[in-house]
C-alpha cells in the first residue's frame, strides 16, 4: 500500500520522547492499522484503521490482546508476537486472519514496555499472486498436456492425462469426457475422473441441453453456481451429485463436433476466464488428438487389414511400425519391434537381408518407390518399397507359390514346346512322307493308266480292220475308265493339296473370282443360258489359292446341277449376317443325305447324270475347315441347292 | 554318229514305247537313242563330250529315273559347258508343283506333262518336235550334226 507509511513507522521508532506529542496524531491518520499492547498483552492504542481492519465494535483498550480476539490463538500472530517480546527482537509475516477474513501483512516491534503492531491489508496482492500462480500452473499443464499429446501416448492414456490435469489444476470435483453422436445427437460419458465411486453421475441421465448448446455454438458452458442458475433445471441430477459450479467445453469445432469436456467443482465457483480458457485449450488438445488417433485408426486398420506384411522405416532404418502380419512372420509381438534396428533383423536373415538393405537404403536416397523380390528362407517375397518424407515404407508379400507357379508354367511350356517340336518333327515327317506318297501316286499309278489308254489307242488305229465295233466299243470303254481313274487321281492330289497348303492370309476379292470363272463357264458352254448374279465387292482374308478352289468347285457344280434347266440361274452373294453363299435352281438333293455330301467319294447323282469325281464338295468343305469356318448346304429335289459358308473375320484371332 | 538325234531318258517301257509312237505319228524321223536310267544317260552324254562325237539335239528327260534321277541328271547337263545349252525338256507324269518350279529353277526349256490320254499325248509330243526340233536355232554348241 503505501509508502509514506513505512518512514512514518520508522520515524516513530527513532525516538518515542522527542515525537511523543506528535505521535498519536500520526498514528490516528495512518492507513496502516496500528496498536499497541502493554507488557501484561493488554491493549494499550489501537488507531481507528485497526479498528476498522479487525472490526472491533466496543472499546478494545484495556481488554488482554486474546481475549479481544481469540481466533488469533495458537496462530501465527501469537507466536511472532510472543518471539518478539520474549527475544525483543522485530517481526515480519503475512498471515490469513480469521477474524478479518483477510491476510495481513505485519510488522512487529517489541519495547522495554510493550509491542507496537503495524499491519494492512495485502489481500489483493495475495490473491492476485495465488492468480499468477494458478495461472502459471494452467500454462504449465497446458504445454505439458499438449507435449503430451505429441509424444507416443495412446489416445485412451491421453484422455486420462486430460481428466486427470483439469481435475487438478482446476480442483475440480469431476471432470468427464463425452462424445457426441451428431446423427442421434446424443453424449455418451467415455471416461471421467473425479467422484467417488457410486455417486459418478447416471450416464442414462446425461446433462443434455447445456452440452448442446456447447455443441452447437462451440462456446462454453459456464456456471458458477447450479443452485442458482436457472439453465441447470435439467442438471438436477448433477447437483444432486454434488456438483455446483461446472464448465462445459467443446471437443472440436461446431462444424465438426467430437464430443464435450466437462469440469464440475464440489463448491460454487465465480470461474475467472482464465479457468474457462483452460478447459476449452485442454479440450482442444483431445480434440486433435481424437482426430489424428481417428486418422491412425483407420491407417492402422487399413494396414492390418491388407494381406502384406509391412513395415515402416525411419531413416535410420529403425522401425517405426509393422503391422501384426510382419510381426507374427519375426515371432516378436509389433510393440516388441518398435525401435529396433533394420541391422537387427538382417543379422537373423542373413545375406538376403544384405541386398533388402541396401535396396531400402537406395529408396530413401533416391526418393523413388521400387519393387523388387527377395529370396529368403526357401521363400521368394516381393518387396514394395516407397519413400516418404520421415524414412521409407516397405510392404513384403509372400509370392513363393506364385514363384512355383510361374517356375510350373515355364516348365510346362518349355515341355510344350519340346512336344510340339516332337510333334512338327513327326508331322513333318509325315508330310514328306505323304508328299512322296502324293509324288508316287501322281507319277506311278498315271503311267500305267497311260499305257492303258496309249496301247489301246494304238489298237484302234493300227489294228482297226481286224476288230469289229463291239470290240472298238470295248477298247473306247477301256480307255474312259482310264480317262476316268486319271481324273481322280488328281482331284485327289489336289484334296492333299488343301490339306499340305501352309495358309497365308490375304485379302481375296471372291466376287472378282466368281465373275471370272462364270465367264468361263458360260465358254465352256456357249449354247446353255445362265443368268450369273454376282454381289460386287466380297473380299475375306483367306488364302486365295484354296479359296478360288473352294468357290470355282461350287460354281462348277452349280453350273453342272443346271444343266437340264431351261434358264440356269446362279447367285453368288453375302447374306446380312455375313455369311457368303452359292445357289443355283438347278436338280438339287434330298435333304436326308445333306451330311453325306462332303464326303470324299460320295455322290448323290449317278455318274451317267451327271459326271464328277465325288471330291470337289469334299475339297471345298477341307478349304472352309482350314480356314476356321464352317459350310452347310441346302436343298430340295428339283428346286436347286444353296451352298452357305462362313469364314472368321479375324483368322487367328490377330487384328488384320 | 554325227547325225542329229534325240536324247530320250526313261526307264518306263511303255512309256518308251508310246513316245516313240507318239513321234512317228507326227512324222518326226531324227533319231532317238533312249537309256533306261540317269547314270547311263549321264555317262553317254559324258563319253560323248569325252571323245568329239555329237550331242544330242534335244534331250526328253522323265524325272523320276532309276539312280540318277532326272532333276540331278538336269543340273549335271547344266553345270557343264559342252552341253549347257541342249535343249532339254521335261517329259514327266508329275505336275507337282516342287518339281516344275525345281526343273525352271535348273535351266529347263520345257515343261511337259505326259496325259493320260494318247491322242493328247501326241499333240503334246508334236508342239515339243516342232518347237525344239524345227523351229527353235540350235545354239552352236549344241549337238545338231557337228
Amino acid at each position: 500500500m503505501s509508502e509514506p507509511s513505512e518512514v512514518t513507522l520508522a520515524d516513530a521508532t527513532t525516538d518515542a520522547a522527542v515525537l511523543q506529542p506528535n505521535l498519536a496524531l500520526v498514528l490516528e491518520r495512518i492507513t496502516d492499522g496500528f496498536f499497541a499492547l502493554d507488557a501484561d498483552w493488554r491493549i494499550a492504542y489501537m488507531n481507528p484503521e485497526a479498528r476498522r481492519l479487525l472490526r472491533v465494535e466496543g472499546d478494545p483498550i484495556g481488554e488482554v490482546w486474546l481475549e479481544a480476539f481469540p481466533k488469533a490463538r495458537g496462530r501465527r500472530f501469537e507466536r511472532e508476537y510472543v518471539r518478539a517480546m520474549r527475544q525483543q527482537t522485530p517481526v515480519q509475516f503475512v498471515e490469513y486472519s480469521a477474524t478479518a477474513e483477510c491476510w495481513f501483512e505485519v510488522k512487529a516491534y517489541p519495547s522495554s514496555d510493550g509491542l507496537s503492531v503495524y499491519f494492512r491489508d495485502v489481500s489483493n496482492r495475495i490473491e492476485a499472486q495465488r492468480e499468477l500462480e494458478h495461472n502459471a500452473r494452467r500454462q504449465r499443464a497446458i504445454i505439458d498436456f499438449g507435449r503430451a499429446a505429441l509424444g507416443g501416448l495412446s489416445y485412451e492414456q491421453l484422455v486420462e492425462d486430460a481428466l486427470d490435469v483439469v481435475r487438478d489444476v482446476m480442483e475440480a470435483a469431476t471432470v468427464d469426457v463425452y462424445r457426441y453422436d451428431p446423427v442421434a445427437e446424443t453424449f455418451t460419458v467415455t471416461a471421467s475422473a473425479g467422484w467417488a465411486a457410486g455417486t459418478a453421475f447416471d450416464p442414462k441421465r446425461p446433462p443434455l441441453e447445456h452440452l448442446r448448446h456447447v455443441v452447437r455454438f462451440g462456446e462454453a458452458f459456464v456456471c458458477a453456481d447450479l443452485a442458482k442458475d436457472p439453465r441447470a433445471a435439467e442438471l438436477a441430477g448433477l447437483r444432486a451429485n454434488g456438483a455446483a459450479g461446472l464448465i462445459g467445453a467443446l471437443i472440436g469445432t461446431p462444424y465438426q463436433p467430437i464430443g464435450a469436456l466437462v469440469v464440475a467443482t464440489a463448491q460454487p465457483r465465480n470461474f475467472p476466464v482464465g479457468d474457462v480458457r483452460f478447459v476449452e485449450s485442454i479440450a482442444q488438445t483431445v480434440a486433435e488428438a481424437a482426430r489424428s488417433h481417428e486418422a491412425y485408426q483407420r491407417m492402422r486398420q487399413v494396414i492390418e487389414s491388407i494381406r502384406d506384411a509391412f513395415v515402416s522405416f525411419d531413416r535410420n532404418l529403425r522401425i517405426t511400425y509393422v503391422n501384426a502380419r510382419m510381426a507374427r512372420f519375426w515371432g516378436h509381438t509389433p510393440g516388441e519391434m518398435i525401435g529396433m534396428p533394420l541391422q537387427e533383423l538382417a543379422r537373423v536373415a542373413g545375406a538376403a537381408a544384405e541386398s533388402v538393405m541396401a535396396a531400402l537404403r537406395a529408396t530413401i536416397e533416391q526418393e523413388r518407390p521400387r519393387t523388387f523380390e527377395s529370396r529368403f528362407d526357401g521363400s521368394w517375397y516381393e518387396f514394395r518399397v516407397y519413400p516418404f518424407s520421415e524414412g521409407v515404407a516397405a510392404y513384403v508379400r509372400d509370392i513363393t507359390k506364385r514363384k512355383e507357379e510361374q517356375q510350373r508354367i515355364i516348365d510346362l511350356n518349355q515341355e510344350l514346346e519340346r512336344r510340339v517340336e516332337e510333334r512338327t518333327k513327326q508331322l513333318e515327317l509325315a508330310n514328306k512322307e505323304l508328299e512322296s506318297f502324293s509324288y508316287s501316286v501322281s507319277h506311278d499309278l498315271r503311267a500305267p493308266l497311260r499305257a492303258i489308254d496309249g496301247f489301246s489307242q494304238a489298237l484302234v488305229e493300227d489294228y482297226n480292220d481286224q476288230l469289229d465295233g463291239r470290240a472298238r466299243n470295248y477298247l473306247d470303254r477301256v480307255r474312259k475308265a482310264a480317262q476316268r481313274m486319271a481324273d481322280l487321281i488328281d482331284a485327289l492330289l489336289g484334296l492333299a493339296r488343301v490339306a499340305r497348303t501352309a495358309i497365308v492370309y490375304r485379302n481375296v476379292n471372291l466376287s472378282e473370282i466368281a465373275a471370272s470363272f462364270a465367264e468361263e463357264l458360260r465358254e465352256r458352254d456357249p449354247s446353255r443360258t445362265i443368268e450369273f448374279t454376282i454381289q460386287p465387292d466380297i473380299v475375306v482374308k483367306a488364302e486365295p489359292h484354296l479359296m478360288r478352289a473352294a468357290l470355282e468347285n461350287l460354281l462348277g457344280n452349280a453350273w453342272k446341277f443346271t444343266r437340264n434347266v431351261g434358264v440356269a440361274r446362279i447367285a453368288f452373294g453375302r447374306t446380312s449376317e455375313g455369311e457368303i453363299f452359292v445357289s443355283d435352281n438347278g436338280a438339287g438333293f434330298d435333304m436326308t443325305y445333306a451330311g453325306k455330301l462332303f464326303g470324299a467319294f460320295a455322290r448323290l447323282h449317278a455318274v451317267e447324270e451327271f459326271e464328277g469325281t465325288g471330291i470337289g464338295l469334299a475339297t471345298v468343305a477341307r478349304v472352309i475347315h482350314r480356314h476356321g469356318g464352317t459350310i452347310r448346304a441346302e436343298g430340295c429335289i428339283g428346286s436347286g441347292a444353296t451352298f452357305t459358308f462362313t469364314l472368321p473375320e479375324h483368322p487367328d484371332g490377330a487384328a488384320l | 554318229m554325227n547325225k542329229p538325234y534325240i536324247l530320250l531318258v526313261e526307264d518306263n517301257p511303255d512309256d518308251i514305247e508310246l513316245t516313240l509312237r507318239a513321234f512317228e505319228k507326227n512324222r518326226i524321223v531324227n533319231d532317238i537313242v533312249v537309256l533306261r536310267d540317269g547314270a547311263a544317260a549321264s555317262e553317254f552324254l559324258f563319253d560323248r563330250i569325252g571323245d568329239g562325237r555329237g550331242l544330242p539335239q534335244v534331250i526328253l528327260l522323265d524325272l523320276k529315273l532309276p539312280k540318277i534321277s532326272g532333276l540331278e541328271l538336269l543340273e549335271q547337263i547344266r553345270a557343264h559347258e559342252s552341253t549347257a545349252l541342249i535343249p532339254t525338256v521335261i517329259l514327266t507324269s508329275s505336275k507337282q508343283e516342287e518339281d516344275l518350279v525345281e526343273g525352271y529353277r535348273l535351266g529347263v526349256n520345257s515343261y511337259v506333262r505326259k496325259p493320260v490320254d494318247f491322242n493328247e499325248f501326241v499333240e503334246a509330243v508334236r508342239q515339243v518336235g516342232l518347237y525344239w526340233l524345227m523351229l527353235n536355232e540350235a545354239p552352236p554348241t549344241a549337238g545338231g550334226g557337228l
